[in-house]
């Protein structure tokens, strides 16, 4: 029985239940010292000067902008490495000298202890010169607002900074005014997302312990342990050779540890300057200010035939990403991707994003990157038309999508994969027959204080960002696997997993390649000294691309060893056969046909070793050459109360399509956790800030009254950085347990290990639009905005009542 | 800042220790006995990946300050086991694939434990109410739910 698709207890949940799995917190080393940050208390200031004499006197070490030069100059650089150099802007250094936005730190203070610390930062003077902020996007752009950079750099390039607009994308395909006029009707729509925070229950840190070479070794919290080697080789001006950064488990991701974490390289040239270890662990408040999600306002056109034939169709997007780009480049280009790879608009696509600097925290990507907003946008829209023209809505996806044989943009337009496995139509068929989809009613049927609708919205994301050809990001992983004397076997994989299961995916591939039982599947506790590059679980590329490597190099162990048993044998490698055997808790190799004559895996490699053959091993990186997409499918049935304007979720029906699945309950997880933080998206979550101080052009009308306990400060946020005072979604907002469907559609990926795609960025991308559709459904109210809360819910159904 | 003598049993084993005033209990957990397993999530009370269990009782051990715990017995995350045999709790998250990032799972199962020790046979409303000041990021909370039924079943003798 093969262990693909089969539920095991995963590899690390022993540890995990136990508390002795480790996470970068959790390290302590003799000696230590504690940092803590000075952090700007204005959202747009210059720096002038910072004394730490004071607080050096009290035996703490510091680190401000001076000591981050490297012959005078401050090395400039992006915190996102996963894009090619050419396509990377660079704005920011290890601490600036200029803060742009609240809280952004600007000196760093290591002692002894963390109080001993606190107290020392205390004892920092520093000199601003404070400067307007500039919050809103649109403003940020017009005549007179402050200018939070002159210039920053694309790759090599020095490039100007005008109108604080970071980025622009203009991409285009077919014709797209001649789509539009061959439409019949054409619809206009704008749509806005908020910020919202990751959340990610570990908060950011780092410990760095500098080795008697001049070297360090590091812990932090990482998406990437080669992108956080090479970040620091060149802010820190190290030989790569001297930095190791340890794989360590993080406690939740979800996209904020993809670029390197602003803490690692302060902590990193703390440690080296105090030539001791030191720790630095964000507080929860200091992590709501390090990086949150991209905001988006959305102008979106489409054109449709009489026939549900959509002729073309236009996105516009503005993004505000805060005060430094991580990076909005690759991000607009997602957008035009994860746009032009929903329907196929009759070939004629038009995309315009804009990306703009605001003295706000740096956005970088959360769990879809673009594509749950994006999605929210066109499946909204989708939605709108049918109900407009009298279209049913899955017919009207059906007619329209993109499915095999079409293209898909994995990642923007330069990472282009053709479709070969799709389960939307399975998903959409399925679906409407388990969820009642006829039975729905219309809106204008439904009476009472409760009242229910389904809404249907279908999305997906990529397994990664490989292509046939090299594109605007690097994508390749990497793997070494042995097979010990006693049959067991070694994996070595820099591959991060953030929860979802890619390192139980891994050991499963190559417990099938090498039929060795799971159990006696190994994985390394490594770290970037010992294992050769992956670029980052991101862009969902854990199981297809960092699996498909391991997949592969287990195949040339697999080659060594049945040539070697050959040799033992005295018979032709193909004339093998290789069967785990459950009762020998290892696998065997015999001639085929002949099982008499067989020997163990554990066998051949002593044997191996004890003539001197070698180890029975392989090392290799390997890329995959495809980007394929994963597909969902959301059914949600809402509950509104009229009354209150509370939106409960009483049913869902969620469909995924990962190709094969790998491990079904943890599939189940990526599936059903998704569609909590995207209920959260959709219904509770936004940052608001005090925006009072911003530049504006418009009249100053007198504004609400900001109501907390404590005053906010300009550019702060509502909830003070404080969980309690940011809706998440808890327990108790769920549906019940046998209200939660989750279902695979049969699908096989031919590009992918064993059959097997991504699922986890997917697993979100349609929740939202899938809700907003059914609040449609129920009251016959179209939200355009998210969060939709009980106030808006609520003013909306007094507004259509006085209609 | 003032020193004081406390004492503290954990996990079966007693301590004594001088602990500063302001020092808190999870600080102390973590920092001077090496129990790292409870997890600082946010500092004020807000995620519960600190849960620890105070006696029955699960409190969250960074709204504790550790001359207030002078005398308690305390449960950790590590303790929850007996040698390589897991509490039903932690056996049932195991086998219902609950664990993701396992970052608020000490806090989970330490909370869980404790409404077990209250209701040996809760409901689904009633777990998902004991449940809600415990943040998961990751699983949506509904495989957490199900393994605390499961583990009730299980010590129910079902």
């Amino acid at each position: 029985m093969t262990v693909i698709g089969t539920d095991v207890a995963r590899l690390d949940g022993i540890a995990k239940l136990t508390g002795k799995q480790q996470y970068t917190g959790d390290i302590l080393i003799p000696g230590m010292m504690h940092a803590v940050l000075l952090r700007s208390p204005h959202p747009h200031a210059e720096i002038i000067k910072i004394d730490t004499s004071e607080a050096e006197k009290m035996g703490a070490v510091c680190l401000t902008y001076d000591d981050i030069l490297i012959n005078g100059q401050a090395v400039v650089y992006n915190e996102r490495s996963v894009s090619v150099p050419a396509a990377t802007y660079r704005d920011r250094t290890i601490l600036p000298n200029k803060a742009r936005h609240l809280y952004e730190p600007i000196a760093a203070v290591a002692a002894d202890t963390e109080e001993l610390a606190y107290k020392a930062l205390q004892a920092v003077k520093v000199e601003y010169r404070v400067l307007q902020p500039v919050y809103d996007p649109q403003e940020a752009m017009e005549e007179g607002a402050p200018q939070l950079y002159d210039k920053v750099y694309l790759g090599d390039k020095e490039v100007d900074i005008c109108n604080n607009i970071g980025v622009s994308r203009n991409i285009s395909q077919g014709d797209v005014e001649a789509g539009f006029a061959r439409a019949d009707r054409i619809f206009e729509q704008d749509f806005e997302l908020p910020r919202i925070y990751h959340a990610q229950l570990e908060t950011k840190g780092c410990v760095v312990a500098p080795e008697p070479d001049g070297g360090i070794t590091v812990w932090a919290t990482a998406q990437s342990i080669h992108g956080n080697r090479q970040l620091l080789g060149r802010a820190l001006n190290l030989p790569l050779s001297k930095i190791n950064v340890k794989k360590i488990a993080i406690g939740g991701a979800f996209g904020s540890s993809i670029q390197v974490n602003t803490v690692t390289p302060i902590c990193a040239a703390l440690a080296l300057k105090a030539r001791r270890p030191v720790k630095l662990i964000s507080s929860r408040e200091e992590d709501f200010y390090s990086h949150q999600k991209y905001p988006v306002r959305f102008h979106v056109k489409m054109g449709v035939t009489n026939e549900g034939m959509i002729t073309a169709a236009e996105l516009s997007a503005l993004v505000d990403f805060g005060a430094h780009q991580v990076q909005p480049l690759p991000f607009l280009g997602c957008v035009a991707g994860w746009f032009a790879s929903l329907y196929q608009y009759g070939g004629n696509i038009g995309f315009h994003g804009t990306a703009v600097y605001t003295n706000k925290t740096p956005c970088c990507a959360m769990q879809g990157y673009g594509n749950p907003q994006t999605n929210f946008a066109i499946e909204s829209m989708i939605d709108i038309i049918s109900g407009e023209m009298g279209f049913d809505a899955i017919e009207f996806r059906l007619k329209n999508y993109r499915g095999v044989g079409h293209e898909f943009w994995g990642q923007g337009p330069t990472i282009r994969t053709i479709i070969k496995s799709c389960g939307v139509e399975e998903s959409l068929l399925k679906g409407r027959e388990i969820m009642g989809w006829s039975g729905r009613g219309r809106h204008t049927d439904k009476q009472g204080r409760i009242r229910h609708g389904l809404g249907v919205a279908r999305g997906f994301h990529t397994s990664g960002t490989g292509g046939p050809k090299e594109g605007e990001v690097i994508d390749y992983s990497s793997a070494f696997i042995k097979i010990n004397e006693d049959g067991s076997v070694d994996v070595v994989t820099p591959v991060m997993d953030l929860g979802g299961g890619t390192w139980d995916a891994i050991a499963k591939f190559v417990s099938e390649v090498l039929q060795v039982p799971l159990q006696r599947v190994g994985l390394s506790p490594t770290d970037t000294k010992s294992t050769a590059y992956d670029v980052c679980t991101h862009a969902t590329r854990g199981v297809y691309c960092g699996g498909g490597a391991a997949y592969h190099v287990a195949l040339e162990v697999r080659k060594k060893l049945l040539e070697t048993a050959g040799r033992l044998l005295n018979e032709h490698a193909e004339n093998l056969e290789l069967v785990r055997d459950d009762d020998l808790g290892q696998g065997v190799v015999y001639v085929k046909g002949l099982r008499d004559n067989q020997m163990t895996v554990g066998e051949i490699a002593r044997q191996a070793q004890i003539n001197s053959w070698g180890t029975l091993q392989y090392a290799g990186s390997y890329r995959q050459k495809n980007c394929p997409p994963c597909f969902t499918t959301h059914f949600v049935e809402v509950a509104v109360d009229t009354l209150t304007g509370e939106i409960t979720i009483p049913k869902v029906l969620i469909y995924g399509d990962c190709g094969t699945v790998v491990n079904p309950e943890l599939f189940g997880g990526q599936l059903i956790g998704s569609f909590g933080r995207g209920m959260a998206y959709t219904l509770y979550e936004n940052l608001t800030m005090n925006e009072e101080g911003g530049f504006t052009t418009k009249p100053q009308a007198a504004s609400e009254p900001i109501y907390t306990s404590q005053p906010v400060k300009d550019g702060e946020l509502l909830n003070h950085g404080a969980l309690a005072d940011y809706k998440l979604p808890t327990s108790s907002e769920m549906p019940l347990i046998e209200n939660v469907l989750v279902r695979h559609t049969d699908t096989y990926e031919p590009t992918g290990p064993f059959g097997a795609k991504g699922i986890a960025e997917s697993a979100i991308a349609s929740v939202q639009a899938a809700i907003a559709n059914a609040i449609y459904n129920a009251i016959g109210i179209r939200f355009y905005r998210l969060p939709i809360t009980p106030e808006i819910v609520l003013q909306a159904i007094q507004k259509k009542a006085v209609k | 800042m003032s020193k004081h003598l406390i004492h503290l049993t954990v996990n079966g084993k007693e301590h004594e220790l001088t602990v500063a005033s302001n020092e808190l209990l999870l600080n102390v957990l973590r920092d001077r006995l090496y129990l790292t397993g409870s997890k600082y999530g946010c500092g004020v009370g807000d995620c519960g990946a600190c849960s620890i269990l105070h006696g029955d009782e699960s409190v969250l051990s960074c709204l504790v300050l550790a001359v207030e715990a002078d005398g308690w017995d305390i449960t950790t995350v590590e303790g929850l086991a007996d040698g390589d045999q897991l509490n039903p709790v932690q056996q049932a998250f195991l086998d219902n694939s609950a664990v993701q990032c396992g970052f608020c799972v000490p806090g989970m199962v330490i909370t869980s434990t404790a409404l077990l020790r209250e209701n040996d046979d809760p409901s689904e409303a009633e777990i998902k109410d004991y449940l809600r000041g415990n943040y998961c990021r990751c699983t949506g909370y509904v495989a957490m739910i199900k393994s605390v039924m499961d583990a009730a079943a299980k010590m129910r003798g079902e």
